[in-house]
């Protein structure tokens, strides 16, 4: 996996970004299946997951649509 | 794998030529955010005819168009309470912070989200983290926890860490040292007054503070922390290395830190802002090593995006390279050395003459005022208000109470001495009036303290 500015990720920062881009797809896609503490806690984990994303430069945009 | 030195040892490190791609790229990002989010963004933009497609290098963040308090403060006038800033739904916001203003009567509002917050942190991680602070130490906040942002983020920054976390707020001076004792604290967080205002009282009750467990002071607020004279007062009655963080409520958290190996100014985070340093008088961008007026472009916060705010902070900019510790983050020399306009910092707080002259004018009873500023107990910033009252039969306490009163609601609770003196003692002028009497030291040093 490649960052924004072509860098290639190691395997366990491919990882945490794969994390990241499951957490947001579920959010997004399901969020509706999830209780709140389901709910509540992907939130708060994607918020904490977006810093990881974004300061390994892969451009993952804003999640406030999601709710956080 | 060796315990990293560098929050982000990657953004920390890198060329400065890659850091301008990233810097690019980013701002590239901030600007079709802001130009599809924010309507009031979207046509300051256009009508500079910047387009995010635009943006090919930093020399392209000159075209758009500055910011400044007295534009975001003017919006929330018109549309309040938060202006036509906002780039996502309220109901998205978990936080709201405040700012005292330039007028008196409305404060700088802001919202941010749980990511947001987050980033908030995350700012603050790169500070305490190249500072030496790691998740063994137990961290005292020495902080109200108010709507003043203050060492918010910071809280948020030690519990990410995994430190065990202290907080201090509705606590006396002494019981706060005897917490710091009593938890063994290894880290504190205060303002530079403070840190001075907690040693005096520690020797006050016979404590020997240089000799205790606090190894580091984490100092915010105000520009004293980068002030030698006062650093090293305050590490001397510590036994402590003291580092020095800068912040403001517009970007709720800080942009600059100083490193472990404390190279006299603190490294400006410049994989989340840009930071352009400009004559205040031309807008025109100054040389490394020359001062001007701090200007700022965030990529962090995106409930407000920010772009080009002209801070008034003055700063003189060095590259990273005049450090040692490896980063290639710019360096503001100096940290924040005061202001170009004529705001003062007092106890952390920002309080604008004109501000105060607003208010006072309500009182149709005062004839002539003065704001003085001066050094308390040879450590505490303070600030009175004298008054002149030529009509007798006003109740001078009554109103001098709720004179201070106002002016304490209009600047986060700051503590104002309001007083009356004698008629006609107070200066009178014809032309360009000066009100403000400016008598605070530098503590630890002597002479006029550098303005803030």
């Amino acid at each position: 996996m490649k960052n924004a500015i072509g860098d290639e990720l190691s395997p366990a920062q491919a990882e945490l970004v794969g994390c990241y881009d499951k957490l947001a797809s579920l959010l997004g896609d399901r969020s509706g299946e999830l209780a709140p503490f389901e709910q509540r806690n992907a939130l708060k984990a994607l918020a904490a997951l977006w810093q990881v994303a974004n300061g390994l430069d892969m451009d993952r945009g804003q999640i406030y649509h999601l709710g956080a | 794998m060796t315990e990293s030195p560098y929050w982000n040892p990657r953004h920390e490190t890198m060329s400065r030529d890659d850091l301008e791609a990233l810097q690019v790229r980013k701002l590239r990002n901030l600007v079709g955010w802001a130009d599809a989010q924010v309507p009031y963004q979207s046509k300051r933009l256009h009508d500079a005819g910047v387009t995010a497609e635009s943006i090919k290098s930093l020399d392209d963040l000159r075209r758009i168009p500055f910011m400044t308090r007295e534009e975001w403060m003017q919006g929330q006038i018109d549309q309040p309470p938060y202006g036509p800033i906002l780039a996502a739904p309220q109901e998205s916001a978990i936080r709201y912070h405040l700012t005292s203003g330039t007028t008196g009567k409305t404060p700088i509002r802001v919202l941010d989200s749980m990511k947001d917050w987050e980033w908030i942190a995350e700012m603050w991680c790169y500070g305490f983290w190249g500072f030496g602070v790691r998740p063994v130490d137990s961290v005292f906040f020495a902080f109200s926890y108010g709507t003043f942002v203050g060492f918010w983020g910071a809280h948020y920054a030690c519990e990410k860490l995994g430190c065990l976390v202290l907080p201090g707020g509705n606590m006396t001076t002494e019981a706060r040292i005897n917490q710091i004792l009593d938890m063994r604290a290894t880290v504190v967080c205060s303002t530079p007054t403070y840190a001075l205002r907690m040693a005096q009282e520690a020797q006050a009750l016979g404590i020997d503070l240089a000799n205790g467990p606090v190894k580091r002071l984490i100092l915010s607020g105000e520009p004293a922390g980068s002030i030698p004279a006062t650093k090293k007062l305050i590490e001397e009655q510590w036994g402590a290395k003291a580092g020095d963080t800068a912040g403001m409520t517009e970007l709720g958290t800080i942009m600059m830190f100083e490193c472990s190996h404390q190279p006299g100014g603190a490294h400006i985070i410049e994989d989340h802002y840009i930071e352009e340093v400009i004559d205040p008088e031309t807008g025109d961008p100054v040389a490394y090593g020359e001062p001007g007026e701090r200007v700022v472009t965030s990529f962090g916060r995106g409930f407000i995006p920010v772009m080009r705010y002209r801070t008034r902070d003055l700063v003189l900019k060095v590259p990273g390279s005049t450090c040692g510790c490896g980063r290639t983050f710019d360096i503001y020399d100096g940290g924040i050395r005061g202001r170009v306009d004529d705001m003062k910092l007092v106890r952390g707080t920002n309080v604008y003459p004109r501000a105060v002259e607003a208010i006072i004018r309500e009182y149709e009873a005062i004839d002539e005022f003065q704001i003085h500023l001066y050094t308390a107990e040879g450590i505490r910033d303070e600030i009175e208000v004298l008054i002149e009252i030529p009509d007798r039969s006003v109740k001078e306490d009554e109103l001098c109470s709720e004179l201070s009163k106002t002016l304490a609601e209009a600047h986060e609770g700051l503590r104002f001495h309001v007083r009356t003196v004698e008629l006609e003692s107070l200066p009178r002028f014809e032309l360009k009036a000066k009100r403000v009497l400016d008598e605070r030291e530098v503590v630890g040093g002597s002479g006029e303290r550098k303005q803030a």
